[in-house]
């Protein structure tokens, strides 16, 4: 039988180095899902139900670096300049930026998706009072000092593209649903 | 990637992890051509890994078993495609020649150029069975068609392929080495 000329197309398998973030993202969830996920033969892959919010910010790279530098968000994966998705406490949080490809694109009628709103994440410190000194010092704007709300103490901060974050410590009477085992 | 040694060194997919992710990664970059993709189907191909090694009856994870599955990743996703274009994909044209004499000399560069523009069945297909040197069964198995609807699908596949590469200034036999520079297969390379 002749050769056939296209198994010249034969390629081998050559190493290359994918991104960092993307290489440590991996590496995150790998290790993670060993650990937690050990006798697990049903479900040994990390639910991907988490709940999700996306944010709408106008410059992606400030946003990115406030949730992670003052809210310990971690980055899972930045496709510049449109989108990032970064996770913190459970929460995936999902950051657009308006007039851009994606989630950003306008709506079938026209309208532009807007940054700001009083819609916000709230998210549980371990210390308020510490945690609003802190980002006070680094210069992230307060719209709310800290205040007794119901059954939670509560202030409110801006990200860089005047979003609002509602950070709570729980206080008597703060009530939510019981973890299922 | 010394900067991990946190990482337990019992943990066999962690470990591996380290040694082979730029292999998967390269397998999966160099036949899909496209980042972002084989970022998506190289973190699939890891999970998957961790799933395996949580079975009572783990293989062993090695490269080849990662590639292996990586493959299979990618069949399913050229499957998947398929299906959300599959309009297309049988309005395949009726009269493709199935007899397509090569010459027996190839610009390998500017077939891979071709390759990318051929509908994602095609370049399925071509892939499976040239770049990564499988017999036709096994292309079969992972397109999920009949061996003969495979052998089918390659002679048309490439008979497009050559219609494309022959679009490209590549004709014939004798050409060696001249002439094949200069035309537009940037396309084809990625900064490398």
């Amino acid at each position: 039988m002749a050769a056939d000329p296209l198994d010249a197309l034969r390629l081998p398998v050559v190493p290359v180095d994918p991104r960092p973030e993307f290489a440590a993202a991996l590496l995150r969830r790998i290790t993670s899902a060993t650990t937690a996920g050990q006798p697990g033969p049903a479900s040994p892959v990390p639910p991907r139900d988490k709940p999700t919010v996306r944010y709408f910010v106008g410059d992606l790279d400030a946003a990115i670096a406030f949730y992670c530098q003052r809210l310990g968000f971690e980055e899972e994966l930045r496709s510049a300049p449109a989108f990032a998705m970064l996770y913190g406490g459970g929460l995936r949080l999902l950051l657009s930026v308006p007039g851009l490809p994606g989630a950003g694109r306008p709506l079938p009628d026209g309208t532009v998706p807007r940054v700001g709103g009083s819609n916000r994440i709230t998210l549980q410190v371990h210390d308020l009072t510490a945690a609003v000194q802190e980002l006070r010092a680094a210069g992230v704007p307060i719209r709310a000092d800290v205040s007794a709300g119901v059954a939670v103490r509560q202030a409110l901060i801006e990200d860089p593209a005047g979003n609002l974050v509602e950070l709570y410590e729980p206080a008597m009477g703060y009530h939510e649903r019981a973890q299922t085992p | 990637m010394g900067r991990h040694e946190e990482v337990p060194e019992e943990d066999p997919v962690a470990a591996i992890y380290h040694r082979s992710l730029p292999h998967v990664y390269g397998y999966l970059l160099s036949r899909c051509g496209n980042a972002s993709l084989a970022e998506d189907l190289a973190a699939e191909t890891f999970m998957a890994a961790v799933a395996a090694a949580g079975q009572p009856d783990a293989p062993r994870i090695t490269a080849g078993w990662l590639i292996g599955v990586a493959r299979h990743k990618l069949a399913d996703h050229w499957r998947r495609s398929v299906r959300e274009e599959r309009s297309q994909a049988t309005a395949a044209r009726p009269g493709d020649a199935l007899d397509d004499p090569w010459p027996e000399w190839l610009d390998a560069e500017a077939a891979y150029a071709a390759l990318r523009c051929l509908p994602v069945p095609q370049r399925a297909a071509l892939t499976l069975r040239y770049l990564d040197g499988l017999p036709v069964a096994e292309v079969a198995a992972h397109l999920g068609r009949s061996v003969h609807a495979t052998e089918t699908l390659l002679a048309r596949s490439r008979a497009a392929l050559r219609t494309v590469y022959e679009g490209t200034g590549h004709q014939g036999t004798g050409h060696q080495g001249t002439g094949h520079r200069g035309t537009d297969r940037e396309e084809g390379h990625h900064g490398r």
